[in-house]
């Protein structure tokens, strides 16, 4: 038996929908080709998406090739977690020459109606993020993008970096009462992910998740509904906070 | 959420604002530098939030509110950049404190 191969993320049609499969004419089959080219995603870490999201990524990338042409396009953050849930989207564009971010922005946003957060980057400020900043490598260890992304880059550990990222998450000892779950849940994940990156551990959202589950003995879903009760969390927290601070203090002598 | 905390959180977000500042300066990488700005916002955009909350918000605070802000940041300000000093963090000026804390202070209307 022949087999068909089609892609999981898609839009347009169903698990058990009925399709007809014919032979196309040379001239459709290349126009065909140059649309697929042009709309062509890579996926990296996204297990699943729903179809609905998949074609607002479409439009916001053909949107934005429209506007600039840019190298390359990478869709991460919370849109690309499964349900709809998300905050905001967030978008990075690759390009050598500086790009009206602005513009894009606002145009994204009649579009999608979604709020929308755009960094702008050279390939090399991307390359160098990814080798030395965790949050970098958590940020793209899901996403998607519109050119093909390496990944093999070595890990350099600026710990004059780490620290700065770091001190933010001081920001739940002093606050713990009066922080929400998500807001709680994003300075634990800074504070695991660089630790996890100084102990030159392999980083993704799920890793990290399942180390903060193992630290502290809670459910993630428990931090993000604000359910975790200061007493019991608090004290581990510093513990991990002063062993990250302590390692990072350590190298942290110039140059270094 | 009371006036005491939003004060508290206020002193904590100022807090990291004025140490990221002057991390910056004792850096001389462009690239890190850069980070250093883009955090120091952050923490800036968190403490402009709750300023906002504090009342009077379009005037300075009562006297004993700036004297216990003012004091507290500064402390806290000094402590966290003499752990790093203890480690052999170089090139951190701790003398630029008070002024960094009163700028910010003026920035936000707290003063």
């Amino acid at each position: 038996m022949d087999q068909i191969y089609i892609p999981k993320n898609r839009t347009g049609f169903f698990s058990g929908d009925y399709v007809l499969i014919q032979p196309i004419e040379s001239k459709l089959k290349g126009r065909l080709e140059e649309k697929k080219d042009k709309t062509r995603l890579y996926f990296y870490g996204v297990k699943a998406l729903e179809p609905i999201k998949l074609r607002v990524i479409e439009e916001i990338s053909s949107l934005i090739s429209r506007e600039a042409n840019p190298e390359n396009i990478i869709i991460t953050g919370s849109f690309l977690e499964q349900g709809f849930n998300f905050n905001d989207l967030d978008i990075l564009i690759i390009n050598k020459q500086k790009i009206n971010t602005q513009r894009i922005r606002s145009k994204i946003e009649n579009l999608t109606g979604i709020k929308t957060h755009i960094i702008m980057l050279d390939k090399k400020t991307l390359i160098s993020g990814m080798s030395s900043d965790p949050l970098y490598t958590l940020m793209l260890s899901r996403c998607m993008s519109k050119n093909r992304l390496i990944f093999k880059v070595e890990r350099k550990i600026n710990y004059k970096l780490l620290d700065l990222h770091l001190l933010k998450s001081k920001t739940l000892i002093d606050n713990f009462s009066i922080l929400s779950g998500n807001e709680k849940y994003y300075l634990i994940l800074n504070m695991v992910s660089i630790l996890l990156f100084i102990q030159n551990k392999k980083l993704s959202k799920e890793i990290v998740n399942k180390e903060i589950e193992k630290i502290f003995c809670v459910k993630i879903s428990e931090i993000r509904a604000n359910l975790i009760t200061k007493k019991d969390f608090i004290e581990k927290y510093k513990e991990i906070y002063n062993k990250t601070f302590n390692l990072i203090l350590k190298n942290v002598k110039t140059g270094k | 959420m009371n006036r005491n905390k939003l004060i508290e959180v206020l002193i904590s977000n100022l807090t990291n604002a004025v140490v990221h500042q002057i991390l910056e300066l004792a850096i001389d990488k462009q690239e890190i530098s850069e980070v250093y700005n883009k955090e120091f916002k952050n923490s800036w955009e968190i403490a402009k939030r709750y300023r906002e909350k504090i009342n009077p918000v379009n005037k300075s605070l009562p006297a004993r509110d700036i004297e216990e802000i003012n004091r507290k940041v500064i402390n806290r300000v000094k402590t966290e950049l003499k752990l790093r000093i203890e480690k052999g963090y170089e090139n951190i000026d701790i003398s630029l404190v008070p002024e960094f804390v009163e700028k910010s202070l003026k920035e936000l209307k707290v003063v």
